[in-house]
């Protein structure tokens, strides 16, 4: 099996890109088809067969550019573990054409100053200010013999073969899991432990002793074994980092999704508010899928006359039962009415973010914003993405001194004729009414005529009915009240919705 | 047949002989052909509307010289309309003439049991081959030699609908409880299936097929397409409007003028013998072009300044 393109679907699925095993089939069958050799077209034809929506067509490019990238480690490592010939072939090119891969390996230890002038070329990597730094400190040995390294890292590092040294560090990674980093900081740890893993200590004691000895040639092979030690160092570290991006990034990131779900929506950080914004979409895509069977067969509308026929065949044609072509998809018709004065408008945001990501189940939602006067806002989401339309909702109707009263009566203005029994309507707010006319007698109304009135407060429970709080009077008129100040109170209320309305 | 092989040697291939049939496309929609052809799998074509996903479809179907069958998606649609239906009138129909031969069929049968038996005989005969009715889905899997099957606007369909598609999706076969499996003929069709993304198709429909997704073109392929597809516009007339759409793209529309629109305005502009665009011509024909009056309204008033900008744009950096 191709070992290459298993790991790079591993890091597909890493970066949250589903890929079922049918597909990895597929993926097989086109590689098989294609081949490596062109790294366009490999690309073009994978994100055919991988990706299945934009978006995750977006991260497979920046996935395929980061785990194809062919540079030195990575690319000796999977061109030497590849069993193919077409294995070879893809990292073959590149990696060549960099003038550093596996070929250099041919000079030997043997002949010291070309093992020198290697070395030089090496650190030339490491960035010059390192190099001259360390080269002054350094005494001046000259050109000449050096002695033989005695540990196995440092005949590793003096073979010169970046083949070799490259699959002992990606040995020395599986071997102390890197593929489990979690977070970035990690990244110093698992170097270390790569390193060692490797046999740094024992390196170190050997360049020690070296560097202590009398004998120049054993001083001169105690430089050089530094210089690659360091050289190594790098590399291991670039190594991790790819690791950490591939196999990661994601985990980290889920794990502060799972931390925002349960978070006060009002102490989401601001820079948090994608990742948010993707979490509801997520959920509502859940929710979606859940309940967007819900259909019914209506018995009215026109007759199915084929159906109806061959139905009744059974019946000596007899047309007794009869079917109809009417099939009503039943969905729920809400209402939702958002307080967006300052101390509701963040709950008010996520809220309609993801009343309006419900689309493909709830395509009848009408939302209505205020703080003092009641506005409806459906519009604005029709036209614009929810995010816009968000923004503009807080910015136009945020203002002013939150007046529930004035509202429910432009509410009923706007509205009582469209509801009916089918009706469901999402108060959200805080019910802090600034000691004005809490006009609860209109919502009475409207709890008369719809089949649902739910009132979602961002406080908890126990400051329901403190200060200028009308929660109360209220909540003898909504069939259901509840507290909804998270994600994750969010989803439940919707879900809840979702079954009880549809 | 060794024409095909020709057409399908490699990638550049066919996009070359999607170009001899006017279908100017990029390197990632002729490997997406390819790969179609080669592993026999569906393609799943998404993109906004008027980007050319049923147009390549077409094309396909021209380049191999195979029959199109194309099944347009709708709400409500179901087996009968997509895969087959039987013909309930003549079943009917020798339901009753049955009736009056049933005597002369039973004479001289001995008890229940052995007229049961000869009416056996008799077979499923209304539920056979003679009383379907096959509809493009079944059409397209019995056709010999192979097709292409054009499934248009998935998405409009609902999810019942979908896993009606899986079957055929993934083996070529269909199953008729009364009939048993029809699979394809030697030659599997060659399946598109076009979605506008007003939903999320399900993903194990998504994932039986290989998923292209067509965006707008770029300034200079658009060119191209206008010049397959108009060839009369004069050259730099033809820079001038696909700037202008493109600048178009980039404003706040209801609806961004797509490809076919782009061809729409060259022709009307061939039309009115316009050799470069002033605003007054533009704001004339902005109709064209824009769907709603409100990106009308909303363009017009910024017509002027794209008109200049374009104009102004000497050609150079385009081709």
């Amino acid at each position: 099996m191709d070992r290459t393109l298993a790991n790079f679907i591993g890091a597909l699925r890493n970066a949250e890109i589903r890929i079922s095993t049918a597909e990895t089939l597929d993926a097989f069958n086109t590689v098989e088809l294609v081949g490596y050799t062109d790294r366009d077209l490999l690309k073009r034809s994978l994100s055919l067969a991988l990706p299945k929506t934009r978006d995750e067509k977006e991260t497979f490019d920046t996935c395929f550019d980061r785990f194809f990238s062919f540079d030195d480690i990575r690319g000796a490592r999977t061109g030497a573990q590849g069993d193919a010939a077409e294995d070879s072939g893809s990292e073959g090119a590149p990696a060549d054409g960099e003038g550093d891969g596996a070929g250099g390996g041919g000079e030997q230890t043997g002949e010291p100053r070309q093992g020198a002038a290697q070395g030089r070329r090496k650190s030339r990597q490491r960035g010059a200010s390192t190099l001259t730094g360390e080269q002054e400190a350094e005494e001046d040995l000259g050109p000449g013999a050096m002695a033989e390294p005695h540990s196995a890292l440092g005949k590793l590092l003096m073979l010169d073969s970046k083949v070799e040294l490259s699959m002992s560090v990606a040995g020395a990674g599986e071997a102390v899991n890197v593929r489990e980093i979690q977070v970035f900081t990690q990244k110093g740890l698992y170097t270390r432990r790569i390193m060692d893993e490797m046999g740094l200590a024992e390196l170190n004691g050997e360049i020690g002793a070296l560097r202590d000895s009398r004998a120049i040639p054993e001083r001169r092979l105690g430089q050089e074994l530094k210089k690659r030690r360091d050289w190594l160092r790098e590399q291991v570290r670039d190594y991790v980092e790819r690791q950490f991006l591939l196999h990661a990034d994601a985990t980290g990131r889920r794990l502060r999704e799972e931390l925002l779900r349960k978070v006060k929506l009002s102490n989401v950080e601001h820079r948090s508010f994608r990742l948010i914004q993707e979490i509801v979409f997520k959920m509502a895509k859940r929710l979606a899928t859940m309940y967007a069977r819900r259909k019914k067969v209506f018995k009215r509308g026109q007759l199915n006359v084929p159906r109806t026929l061959r139905h009744n065949l059974a019946y000596d044609g007899a047309i007794f039962d009869l079917k109809w072509k009417s099939v009503k998809i039943d969905r729920p018709r809400v209402f939702a009415i958002c307080d967006v004065s300052g101390s509701v408008a963040n709950y008010a945001r996520f809220m309609l973010m993801f009343l309006y990501s419900l689309e493909a189940v709830m395509p009848k939602v009408r939302s209505f914003a205020f703080s003092s006067d009641l506005a409806e806002v459906t519009e604005l989401f029709e036209r614009n993405n929810i995010e816009d339309a968000i923004a503009k909702t807080l910015r136009d109707y945020s203002g002013g001194s939150t007046d529930y009263g004035q509202a429910f009566q432009d509410f009923k203005r706007l509205c009582l004729d469209d509801m009916d029994n089918r009706t469901t309507i999402i108060i959200l707010g805080d019910s802090r009414n600034n000691y004005g006319e809490p006009r609860a007698e209109i919502l009475k109304e409207l709890y008369d005529r719809a089949k649902r009135i739910i009132w979602l407060n961002p406080e908890s429970r126990n400051s329901w009915n403190v200060g200028d709080a009308e929660m109360r009077r209220y909540s003898a008129y909504c069939h259901q009240v509840e507290e909804c100040n998270s994600l994750m109170h969010l989803e439940r209320v919707v879900g809840n919705l979702l079954k009880t309305v549809a | 047949m060794q024409e095909i092989e020709q057409t399908t040697e490699s990638v550049a291939a066919i996009r070359e002989n999607l170009e001899a049939h006017r279908y100017i496309c990029s390197d990632q929609i002729a490997t997406a052909v390819y790969l179609a052809y080669h592993l026999r799998k569906p393609i799943l074509i998404e993109g906004p509307p008027g980007v050319g996903k049923t147009e390549l479809a077409k094309t396909t179907a021209e380049m191999f010289e195979l029959p199109l069958i194309r099944l347009q998606c709708y709400e409500g649609l179901d087996e009968a309309k997509a895969i087959y239906e039987w013909k309930y009138g003549k079943q009917l129909l020798y339901t009753q003439v049955l009736k009056e031969t049933l005597e002369e069929v039973l004479q001289g049968a001995q008890g229940f049991a052995q007229s049961v038996n000869r009416l056996h005989e008799f077979g499923d005969i209304f539920f056979s081959e003679e009383f379907m009715e096959p509809r493009p889905l079944l059409k397209a899997l019995r056709e010999e030699g192979g097709c292409v099957l054009l499934i248009d606007e998935v998405d409009k369909s609902d999810h019942e609908f979908e896993s009606l598609l899986l079957e055929i999706l993934s083996d070529f076969q269909v199953s008729i409880p009364e009939i048993g499996t029809v699979k394809a003929t030697r030659e599997p069709p060659m399946v598109f299936l076009t979605s506008n993304n007003t939903r999320e198709i399900s993903d194990a429909l998504k994932r039986r097929c290989l998923h292209l997704y067509i965006p707008f073109p770029d300034v200079d392929l658009e060119q191209r397409i206008i010049n397959a597809r108009v060839p009369d516009i004069p050259p730099e007339l033809r820079r001038q409007l696909v700037s202008f759409i493109h600048e178009l793209r980039d404003l706040d529309l209801k609806k961004s003028p797509a490809i076919s629109e782009t061809i729409d305005w060259a022709r009307t502009l061939l039309l009115l013998h316009a050799d470069s665009l002033d605003p007054q011509l533009v704001r004339d024909t902005l109709n064209v072009i824009l769907k709603f009056q409100e990106d009308i309204e909303n363009v017009n008033g910024e017509v002027m300044a794209i008109t200049s900008k374009v104009v102004a744009n000497q050609p150079g950096h385009v081709r």
